[in-house]
Parts: structure tokens; C-alpha cells; sequence
């Protein structure tokens, strides 16, 4: 018998792909009920419904509507909560409780292939969300300019830097502790509460806005809403992509070496 | 089935060895789990690997594996070097681990499919192949059912099933049968026992020394990260035990003395153990010794006399007993 052929990089990718949505099959109903449910609770209650008691007290400082102003931001926010629940509970999974990953790892798969097939499921996930969040606004009255629609691309970017890193802190934990509530508590949910989603952070006092600036949240945030109401320079633009791209590529770099680590022991 | 020490080697070519080790080490953070062993197993040999927890034959397994690395030594498998070459060694190697990696949350027909698939096999070639390993592993009637709820002994057999997917030519298996029933047992040697007819390289460590009897041409017993001894089983007990044990109760406390006595009066190349709850007379005519015990006046509180087995070599070589 000939010996089967070693699978090359981009077949790799497909394979730990299709094996995504083979799982994802038992769950489309829930990523959709989130998907759909998320955008409309958040865009109502607070682009619209907080919205009308901020534009009454006038919007000088944002200039537009509440609800254009948050849309954008609400897009890239919810493309990292996604992103944040995609690259922790499923990787320890992975390496922990189902230990798929060790499976996987006794096949001609590569530790590498492992780590960026996570990685490309995530970024699938996230832009398939974000798209659907797209959709929700448009339809909800929060877009004013087809420009809007490279919030989608803004909010992967955003999201997939958080991911990297994140699911290399995955692919260290090794004990079912509460890294991964710390992480919620202490890192996602601040991030979404001062990197002007909600307000300008030049509201914020100098150390907040420091604090904004290393976010990759607040850079997405410039982004889209660039995108999106327009009025960032192109230099500001690719000032926030670079940065974002290299959060994306050292927590890249970062998550193939913890996966290599962590499966070759 | 009978245990015999060497199969017919087809044609007359002398092949090199699927697997060759030599000073094979592993450390985990400067402790040595696996010490310096030297083996090689040729094309269409069952071999095991025999010892007690902590040996280091999952290690020594991980490695022939390539999962993991070696720290010291060297490694051929299949004519390839691990280090270059894992990817395309892991294609041609069937791996079940000593614990599952099963997806709980998949279905059993969709664990099969998808391994083949992460070996790059298509589609039209996995149905009618998955189709074969449901019936392979007696779970055709539960295809369709999410892993997660089968039994323990199942999901070892779907483990087992699916290190087959891609028609390996080395079969690793680390304890296949611990968690099974006995009849689940007999059923996967004889599987075993055909993929060797077929070819297959099997690749085994185990705590049952019946096991390692029935399947292995060939097996090493490790303690402590080393080999201790080597050979076919028949001739591991040959040259370590003797050809029958009689193992004798006395009341507690009274093994000691008992044991004193029969040591005295037993011949040469005949040996005398005392264990917490037994003696053990290794002879090599069980009814004449245990005659002889009755002879010096000693009354056991029960006797049985009967062949030496791997055990009897294992606890001579390591004083330990291979299940604890
Ligand atoms: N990843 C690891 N990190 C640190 N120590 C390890 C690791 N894996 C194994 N060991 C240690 O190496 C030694 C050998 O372990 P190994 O799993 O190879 O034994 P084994 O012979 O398979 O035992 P068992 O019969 O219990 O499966 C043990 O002392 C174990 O604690
Ligand atoms: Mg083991």
C-alpha cells in the first residue's frame, strides 16, 4: 500500500477547519441566537434608548447621533467577546478535557497546523458574527455611509490581535483555576469600559487615555468608527492597523509556541 | 492460539529494523523517566513493553510516537529520524494513547471521519473505511450516537478503531485493553492477532502478563526507566524463573518460619520468596515440593501449585508485582 500522502499546510487548514464546523453543527443555533440577540439588545438599550437622553443634553462632542456614535464601537466590541469566548474555554478543552489536541498531535498534523487551524476558526467565527452585526445595524437605522462596512474588517483585525495572545494563555493553563474568569473580569470587561466605546477617553483623565492606547480595543475602536462617521487621516488609520498587526503577529508567534510546547512534552 | 516466539519471515531479505533506539532517554525537568534503553523491533513483530506504574513506558511510547521529543539517544522508525521527519512517520503510525482524545461531542462515525480526514484521506475513501472500523469495533449500532454517553470499554474500542483509519504499518497501542470487559478483551486480541497476520507491526505495553503472553513475540520489562530483561515470554521465564511455583498460606505470622524451613530443604536452582501474604516455592516439580513441605511437618492453610508466568519473572527481577 502506498503511504498516505502528508497533508500540505493549506489542507491542513481546510481539515481542522471542516473538523470546526462538524462540532459547530450541534451549536449553530446558539451562535445565531447570540449573533442576532446581542446586537439588538445592545444597539436598543443603549445606542437607542440611552442615546435619546445623550442627544437631549446635546452632542457636541460626538457631533452625531448617540446611535451612530456607539454602533461602530458596539461592532468591534462584540467581534472581541466572540473572539474572547472562542480562544479560551474550547482551547483548554482542546489540551485538557476532551484532549483533542493530543489527538490530533499523533496525526501528520504539525503542532503549527494545530495552533493556526484554532486560530483560522476563530477569525471565521468572529467575522461571520460581525457581519451578522453589520446587518443589525444597517437595519436598525445605526449607518449612515457605505464606508460602514469596513467596521467588519476593522472589528476581525481588533478581535484576532486580542485572540492570539489569548489563546497562547490558553495553551499554558493547566489547572481548571480561574484564569480565565480573571481574564473577563480584569481585562475584557475594562477594556470595553475605557476604550471609548461609550465616550471619547478624551473624557478620561492622562492615565486612563494611556491606558486606552495600549488597549488593541480603543485602536479598533478609532477604526471602525472612522470607517463609520469618517474624519480619521489615513496616517491615524495606518498607525492602528500597524499596531493591531503587531498584536496579531507576536500573539500569533506566541500561540505556536505554547501549542509546540504544550504538545510535545 | 498458541505463543510462539518467532513468526515465518517472508522472503529472504533481511530487513532493517521498523524501529531501532539506542540510549533512548527522557527527562522532565532533570527527572529521568526513561534511562538510556536500547531496542528494535523488526517488520511484523509484536513487541511490549511489560512494567509497573511509572516505568516509563508511556514515555518510551510517546516517543516511538514522535509526540514527543527525545532527550537523549537516537531514534530511527521506519527508516526516518523523528526529528526530521514526524509528519511524515506519524502518516504511516496508528497511535492509541493511554488516555482517550476522543471529540465526547462528535458522533462515533464522525471521530473516524474526521482522524482520516486530518491524515489528508478523502472522503470517498473514509465512508466505506469508517463504515468497516464501526463494524471492527462492534459500534455499527451506535454510529450515530455523540460519544460522550458510550461506556468506558466503548470509547477504548473507538479509540482503538480509529488509530486504524489510515492502514498503519505501526500499531502503538499503550494499555488497549485497561477498562475492558474480559470478552471485550478476547475479541480485540484476536483483532490484534489478525492485523499481525496482516503485516502490522504491533507496538504494546500492558499490566497483564497474559496479555503480553498471548499477543507479544517479543517484550523488554522496564523498571525504574530501564530494561531489566528481554526476550520472548516463554524464554523470560525460562531463563528467570523456574518451570512451576507452588504458592502456600500459613496462618498470619507464621510465613517467616515456614519460609526459614522450606529453605533449607529445597534442591539447587530452586528458590524459596517470601511475601506479605504468601511463600512461594520456585521448582520445577510443584506436586513433588509441595509433598515435601508436607514431609517437614509444615500444614499451609492452602496450596496451589502451578506454571510460572511473567509475574513470577517480573517480581524476581524487580521484587515488585506488576499491578499495584
Ligand atoms: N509530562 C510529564 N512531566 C513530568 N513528569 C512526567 C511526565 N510524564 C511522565 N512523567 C513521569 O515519568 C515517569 C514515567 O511515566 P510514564 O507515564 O512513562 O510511566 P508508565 O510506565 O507509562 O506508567 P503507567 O503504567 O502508570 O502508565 C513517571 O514518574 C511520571 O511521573
Ligand atoms: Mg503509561
Amino acid at each position: 500500500m502506498p503511504a498516505p500522502a502528508v497533508p500540505r499546510p493549506r489542507g491542513a487548514l481546510l481539515q481542522l477547519l471542516e473538523y470546526q464546523l462538524l462540532v459547530a453543527r450541534a451549536f449553530w443555533r446558539s451562535f445565531i441566537i447570540v449573533g442576532v440577540l446581542s446586537p439588538l439588545l445592545y444597539v436598543l438599550a443603549l445606542g437607542i434608548g440611552l442615546g435619546k437622553v445623550v442627544n437631549r443634553h446635546g452632542t457636541d462632542t460626538l457631533g452625531v447621533p448617540y446611535l451612530q456614535f456607539v454602533a461602530p464601537a458596539f461592532l468591534v466590541a462584540a467581534a472581541i467577546q466572540v473572539a474572547a469566548n472562542e480562544s479560551t474555554f474550547p482551547v483548554m478543552a482542546g489540551f485538557k478535557w476532551m484532549r483533542t489536541f493530543h489527538g490530533m498531535a499523533a496525526t501528520s498534523l504539525t503542532p503549527r497546523q494545530i495552533c493556526d487551524g484554532q486560530l483560522a476558526w476563530c477569525a471565521l467565527r468572529v467575522l461571520s458574527n460581525a457581519l451578522l452585526y453589520l446587518l443589525i445595524v444597517v437595519a436598525l437605522g445605526g449607518a449612515h455611509r457605505w464606508e460602514f462596512v469596513w467596521t467588519v474588517p476593522a472589528a476581525t483585525l481588533t478581535a484576532m490581535a486580542f485572540a492570539a495572545p489569548v489563546t497562547a494563555l490558553a495553551a499554558i493553563v493547566e489547572s481548571e483555576g480561574n484564569t480565565f474568569n480573571m481574564l473577563f473580569r480584569f481585562v475584557v470587561v475594562p477594556m470595553f469600559l475605557f476604550s471609548g466605546t461609550f465616550y471619547p477617553i478624551s473624557t478620561l483623565p492622562r492615565w486612563g487615555q494611556l491606558l486606552a492606547y495600549v488597549t488593541p480595543q480603543w485602536h479598533g475602536t478609532e477604526l471602525a468608527r472612522g470607517a463609520a462617521l469618517g474624519g480619521l487621516s489615513p496616517a491615524a488609520a495606518i498607525g492602528h492597523v500597524a499596531y493591531l498587526l503587531v498584536w496579531l503577529v507576536v500573539g500569533v508567534g506566541l500561540a505556536r509556541w505554547r501549542f509546540r510546547v504544550r504538545l510535545t512534552k | 492460539m498458541s505463543v510462539s516466539g518467532a513468526t515465518a519471515e517472508p522472503g529472504p531479505l533481511i530487513s532493517a529494523p521498523l524501529i531501532s533506539a539506542r540510549g533512548l532517554t527522557k527527562q522532565f525537568a532533570g527527572f529521568t523517566a526513561v534511562d538510556g534503553i536500547d531496542f528494535e523491533v523488526a517488520r511484523g513483530e509484536a513487541f511490549g513493553f511489560l512494567g509497573p506504574n511509572g516505568a516509563g513506558k508511556s514515555s518510551t511510547m510517546r516517543m516511538v510516537s514522535c509526540v514527543a521529543p527525545l532527550t537523549s539517544g537516537s531514534l530511527q522508525i521506519l527508516g526516518m529520524d523523528p526529528v526530521q521527519d514526524g509528519p511524515r512517520i506519524r502518516a504511516r503510525l496508528g497511535v492509541v494513547p493511554q488516555q482517550d482524545t476522543l471529540d465526547t461531542e462528535l458522533t462515533v462515525r464522525e471521530n473516524l471521519y474526521i482522524y482520516g480526514r486530518y491524515f489528508g484521506m478523502s472522503r470517498r475513501v473514509l465512508r466505506p473505511k469508517v463504515d468497516e472500523l464501526l463494524d471492527f469495533a462492534q459500534l455499527t449500532e451506535r454510529a450515530d450516537s455523540k460519544v460522550e454517553p458510550l461506556s468506558g470499554g466503548m470509547k477504548r474500542r473507538l479509540t482503538i478503531a480509529r488509530s486504524l483509519i489510515n492502514d498503519p504499518d505501526i500499531l502503538m497501542l499503550d494499555e488497549p485493553t485497561t477498562g475492558l470487559d474480559p470478552q471485550a478483551r478476547h475479541v480485540l486480541w484476536d483483532r490484534l492477532y489478525r492485523l499481525k497476520q496482516d503485516g502490522v507491526t504491533l507496538v504494546l505495553t500492558t499490566h497483564y502478563m497474559d496479555e503480553a503472553e498471548q499477543l507479544c513475540d517479543r517484550l523488554v520489562v522496564m523498571d525504574g526507566g530501564r530494561i531489566v530483561a528481554e526476550g520472548s515470554p516463554l524464554s523470560l521465564i525460562a531463563e528467570h524463573s523456574t518451570r512451576e511455583v507452588v504458592e502456600l498460606r500459613f496462618a498470619p505470622g507464621s510465613n517467616g518460619a515456614a519460609a526459614a524451613r522450606l529453605g533449607a530443604a529445597i534442591a539447587a536452582g530452586e528458590r524459596v520468596d517470601e511475601l506479605p501474604d504468601r511463600v512461594l516455592l520456585y521448582v520445577s516439580d510443584g506436586e513433588q515440593a509441595l509433598s515435601r513441605a508436607h514431609e517437614l511437618g509444615l500444614s499451609p492453610v492452602s496450596s496451589l501449585v502451578r506454571r510460572s508466568t511473567l509475574e513470577d519473572v517480573f517480581l524476581r527481577l524487580t521484587g515488585r508485582s506488576l499491578v499495584d
